[in-house]
């Protein structure tokens, strides 16, 4: 076999791939351009087209710790996913990765141990807080 | 050690210079001339040890240091007779330039002294290194402090000109640092023995197609030095814009750096392919020759006639140093020393008129003769010396360098002989339109009190003049000393 | 593991532990100067155990990392920068409206990250160190985001680089999943074993190729460049330094052990497209930064023409076989840290000036008009780091120069010689236009004030990268063991 057909044997499955996937972009976007029915109507540009009609603004404010909450979730329960994958070879890795998950687990308490005295754990809002120490210094 | 003491005392009186000139300009004046001072007699056991009848050694060995083991570089510095008369042009060059700062440099003395001293230090390596690595080092140092004198006390266009004579001549020098290392390796394929060493790479056989590249790619650099067309582009603009001393540095002893690479290493390393190349080499000499001298014709600017005028020069160097023949090597050596006598002269003389007159524009100038005869006579002096008035230093450099050049390319030394025509040209136009005629120019008329020569600028010139009429009279006082080692360096340059 | 490896393997713990051991302090005490004096500590601490390990057996610890001579050299180097970057912040953020201890948690990371990364002969140690760095360095990027002058290049810096960096290193780890997918190992050094009788297969081809654009966009090799000028310019100068010196070096580390050492290069297309991005680099890059009139834009600019320069070295060691493969890498060890001794040097003249006055970094050239009698030892460094940066010979700059043009001729890359001449001709032209500023009346008079501490700093990289340049012996000494 010589290297291009070598080459070609390696490469097809991937240029296949990347042609199905165009192609399936183009399709989906032609598709309904050329089959569905074009009709223009106030009732055409709302969100939902059929059922309830959209009350009151897209754009409200959320809380900012919302998203702190989210990334904590992210970084002390999914670490977990880690020591799982420990935990199922605890007598395999021995002392050593017992030392190991240890460190990993001091390491996320340093961090927590530094998110709480920050205040970062505080849920209430800054004018709660504020209020907070408002009735504390009544 | 002396050459050690020269580099040192140099660049020591430099720093101190900068640190006293903090309290007061005329001490780091004063600390300048000490280490001039101190340099020169260290330069004057130097004379005695390289002159000495006894000696067995063509060479005075100062200097055999390791430095970077890896690629077997030396700190080697080494002087013949030939690096002798060139730090002896430096030095004495370096007096004329000093004196000539004394009075026009008035801002930032400290730094300026640190720079100045720092130019002449590099220039006295670049005499001396023989090692290919080091001579690189000292080339490149060099242009630093020689680029900020242009830049910081320069004159109008001082910025655009320092930069463009940086770029030139560090564009070149890389060209030169990539043939300088092709070099090192062929010497490594054929000895297996990493070395930078001039002394061993003119061993090195360079015959064969990459011998002539390395070849051009030194010349390239060394033409730029010269400068040469058709890479003299920075120079006229350098030499105009620099302040007085920084022109006499590089007319005079900077120039010669180029002309000094060629002769020690062009032809020594790459004798075939010198050889081979110098019909081409000595047409752009000859072309220098005329084209120069005919622009220098045409210039309004005094500074930037003289400039134009060191080009046509300095083509006659090239033509003597690619003739490669006793009288034509030794015509460039004398012609060399000449020259930078001289050209210093015109471009101190153009300081002296710009500080009295504030202007270097020929047309504004006239009569001046009348006003300060001094200076008028002198200046006629250097003039003649330039066109090559039997007598003076100049007259012999360029005469002999014709009979070399006659003895192997007939038709380069009629061509450049019309030089010889094109620069009484010139040189008379200098006088003609500057000292000679009506003193009715308006500028000339409103400045009242131009004032003649005083005492330290007689002096300035004075030396120059002794130097340029003792040579043309006894130039046997600089043939004696190298003969020898231009004999060496033929005998290299002819090959193997 | 047994304990030798965990000793040798000491510097990167040292490093992680400051990280640690700030969070616990800032926990309880807030105070900006005892941060930055246990990170310069730890930092110096965990750069001399390094450099003192230099010459010991080469450990493999866990089948991640490895702590050779190579590792421990740069590794040391890209400490060493850290320890300069940390150093030089401390004055930079004493001025400004920021928290500020957090960032040196930040800087412990991305050191860490660095050296990982120095350190991987594995792609997902690579991975994982090149991760590290770059989510601390978002951070560090769009650290001043509170300060009124700044806030806004910060952030867009800031975001910039994210996203782009996002983007690279989806790149780099598609490549990194096709390599795994013909040699079925992600260890580098196994990687020639692979290649053997099926060279130069598909998966190898492509993965390499897309693994190679991840390491161009952090190398900032044209045309994956276009983030260096914005983000250069609006990060912070000390950050700055640490894009420029640290990042480049461990970056380049790795590719060194990649397509060096592993001989991950010997593809024909890798070598056509590292020839493009050197030419590219070399000439649009220079061409680029003539006209820039921020110096830290400027130096972008001129950091991605140096990094086109040292490509010489991986496109010399493809084409010449492994005999004088071990000069290519001398000569790219030496450059990098030639080039980050006088990158730092000039970053921190600009940092201490930013300190300041903010414009500094942020204005025109114009700021920088006669400094050079108004502060000669901050100018006198920068025109020093200048002259460095244009390769004058008695400074560090020279001596990387040398090399590549030694490198350049050994295998007769005679374009990539010709443009690296052209290249850094044209690089003078601005090199020189930030001395002539310098060296220009000054106007006003501009009171600045400089403190022991950062006189110090000044003077040990100015000592730096004149040792570098006049004795450079004991480095290529190092290297020479380092690569061996």
């Amino acid at each position: 076999m010589t290297y291009g057909e070598e080459l070609i044997r390696h490469i097809w499955p991937l240029a296949l791939f990347l042609v199905m996937v165009g192609g399936l972009i183009v399709l989906m976007l032609t598709l309904p351009a050329l089959l569905g029915g074009k009709r223009v109507s106030r009732a055409v540009n709302e969100p939902y087209e059929c059922g309830i009609v959209p009350v009151g603004s897209t754009h409200f404010r959320m809380p900012i710790p919302f998203y702190l909450f989210a990334i904590f979730f992210v970084i002390f329960d999914l670490e977990v996913v880690f020591l799982f994958a420990w935990a199922v070879a605890v007598k395999e890795t021995g002392w050593l990765g017992f030392t190991e998950a240890l460190i990993f687990i001091l390491i996320l308490f340093a961090a927590l141990i530094y998110l709480w005295r920050l205040g970062a754990l505080d849920w209430r809002t800054s004018r709660q807080k504020l209020d907070l120490r408002n009735l504390d210094a009544r | 050690m002396q050459l050690l003491g020269i580099i040192i005392s140099l660049l020591g009186g430099g720093v101190l210079a900068l640190i006293v000139g903090r309290q007061s300009a005329a001490a780091s004046r004063w600390l300048s001339l000490v280490s001039l001072a101190v340099a020169s007699v260290f330069y004057a056991s130097l004379w005695f040890d390289t002159t000495d009848p006894q000696a067995t050694s063509l060479w005075l060995l100062h200097m055999d240091w390791p430095w970077i083991a890896r690629f077997g570089i030396h700190l080697l510095l080494v002087t013949d007779g030939l690096s002798l008369v060139l730090i002896g042009l430096t030095l004495v060059l370096g007096y004329v330039a000093l004196l000539s700062a004394w009075h026009e440099i008035n801002h930032r003395c400290g730094l300026f002294y640190l720079n100045f001293l720092f130019t002449l230090a590099g220039v006295v390596g670049v005499f001396s290194a023989l090692d290919l690595f080091l001579f690189f080092v000292f080339w490149e140092v060099m242009l630093v402090p020689m680029f900020l004198i242009i830049a910081i006390w320069g004159h109008e266009g001082r910025r655009y000109a320092a930069t463009k004579f940086f770029i030139y001549t560090q564009a070149s020098s890389l060209l030169m640092l990539a043939a300088m290392v092709g070099l090192v390796l062929l010497n490594l394929q054929q000895t297996e023995v990493w070395s930078f060493s001039w002394f061993t790479l003119t061993q090195t056989d360079t015959s064969g197609s990459l011998g002539m590249w390395l070849m051009l790619g030194f010349y390239l650099a060394f033409l730029v030095k010269l400068p040469g067309l058709p890479v003299h582009n920075w120079l006229p603009d350098a030499h105009t814009q620099a302040p007085t001393p920084g022109s006499i540095l590089l007319a005079g002893i900077l120039l010669k750096t180029g002309a000094y690479g060629l002769l020690r290493f062009v032809w020594p390393l790459f004798p075939d392919a010198a050889s081979s190349f110098a019909p081409m080499a000595m047409g752009l000499g000859v072309f220098s020759v005329l084209y120069a001298a005919k622009l220098a014709f045409a210039q309004n600017d005094l500074k930037r006639l003289i400039a134009y005028t060191s080009i046509s020069h300095m083509g006659f160097v090239s033509l003597g140093i690619f003739a490669w023949n006793h009288l034509g090597l030794q015509g460039t050596v004398m012609q060399m020393v000449g020259h930078g006598l001289s050209s210093a002269g015109l471009f101190a003389i153009a300081g002296l008129l710009q500080q009295r007159l504030h202007t270097r524009d020929l047309d504004k100038m006239g009569g001046l003769w009348g006003q300060m005869p001094k200076l008028a006579a002198l200046s006629m002096l250097f003039a003649v010396a330039a066109l090559g008035l039997p007598g003076l230093a100049n007259f012999i450099g360029e005469f002999m360098v014709l009979v070399g050049v006659f003895q192997v390319a007939p038709w380069a030394a009629s061509m450049a002989a019309l030089g010889m025509i094109l620069a009484p040209v010139y040189a008379l136009i200098i006088m003609q339109k500057g000292f000679f005629g009506t003193a009715a120019s308006t500028q000339t008329a409103g400045t009242s009190n131009v004032l003649d020569l005083n005492t330290s600028e007689l002096l300035m010139l004075g030396v120059l003049v002794v130097g340029l009429v003792l040579l043309g009279f006894w130039p046997n006082l600089i043939f004696t000393i190298t003969v020898a080692p231009v004999e060496y360096l033929m005998h290299l340059g002819k090959g193997g | 593991m047994n304990w030798l490896a965990l000793t040798s393997l000491m510097p990167l713990l040292l490093v992680a532990s400051i990280s640690v051991i700030l969070l616990l302090l800032l926990a309880f005490i807030r105070d900006h100067k005892l941060t930055c004096w246990i990170t310069c500590l730890g930092l110096a601490m965990a750069a001399f155990w390094a450099f003192a390990d230099m010459g010991d057996a080469p450990q493999q610890v866990t089948p991640l990392l490895i702590m050779d001579d190579f590792s421990r050299l740069l590794g040391g180097t890209v400490l060493l920068v850290s320890l300069a970057c940390g150093w030089m912040s401390y004055t930079y953020l004493e001025t400004a409206d920021e928290i500020r201890e957090e960032y040196y948690i930040l800087l412990s990371l991305a050191a860490l990250g660095a050296c990982v990364l120095v350190a991987s002969n594995h792609f997902a140690s690579m991975f994982i160190g090149l991760e590290l760095m770059s989510v601390s360095l978002f951070a560090m990027v769009g650290y001043m985001a509170h300060s009124k002058q700044q806030a806004n290049m910060t952030l867009e810096a800031g975001v910039k680089y994210m996203v782009l960096s996002g983007v690279s290193s989806s790149f780099l780890l598609f490549g990194v999943a096709l390599i795994y997918a013909y040699a079925g190992n992600l260890n580098i050094d196994l990687l020639v074993a692979a290649e053997g009788p099926r060279l130069q297969s598909g998966y190898l081809v492509i993965g390499s190729a897309l693994l190679l654009v991840g390491v161009a966009f952090k190398m900032s090799w044209i045309p994956f460049h276009m983030w260096t000028p914005d983000v250069y310019q609006g990060a912070p100068a000390p950050v700055t330094g640490f894009l420029a010196g640290a990042v480049k070096v461990a970056v380049f580390a790795f590719a060194m052990r990649w397509l060096m050492m592993a001989q991950g290069g010997y593809l024909d297309l890798l070598l056509l497209g590292l020839t493009v991005m050197a030419v590219l680099s070399m000439v649009v890059g220079n061409l680029l930064a003539l006209r820039q009139n921020n110096l830290k834009r400027l130096l972008g600019y001129s950091s991605i023409a140096h990094m086109g320069y040292i490509i010489v070295t991986l496109a010399a060691s493809a084409t010449l076989g492994a005999a004088a493969l071990s000069t290519a890498l001398e000569a790219a060890a030496i450059y990098l840290i030639t080039y980050a001794s006088m990158t730092m040097l000039a970053f921190a003249v600009i940092s201490q000036l930013a300190a300041q006055d903010r414009r500094f970094e942020s204005g025109t050239l114009a700021h920088y008009q006669g400094l050079l009698y108004q502060q000669p030892l901050l100018a006198g460094a920068l025109m020093l780091a200048m002259l460095a940066l244009a390769g004058m010979p008695l400074t560090a700059g020279f001596i990387g120069k040398y090399y590549l043009v030694l490198v350049a001729v050994d295998s007769q890359l005679w374009l990539l010689l010709s443009l690296l001449v052209l290249g850094s001709s044209l690089g003078l032209y601005y090199y020189l236009r930030v001395i002539l500023v310098l060296c220009k009346t000054p106007v006003g008079d501009s009171r600045l004030t400089l403190g022991a501490s950062e006189k110090l700093l000044l003077t040990l990289l100015v000592a730096v990268t004149l040792w570098l340049g006049l004795y450079p012996t004991p480095a290529i000494q190092w290297v020479q063991l380092a690569i061996q």
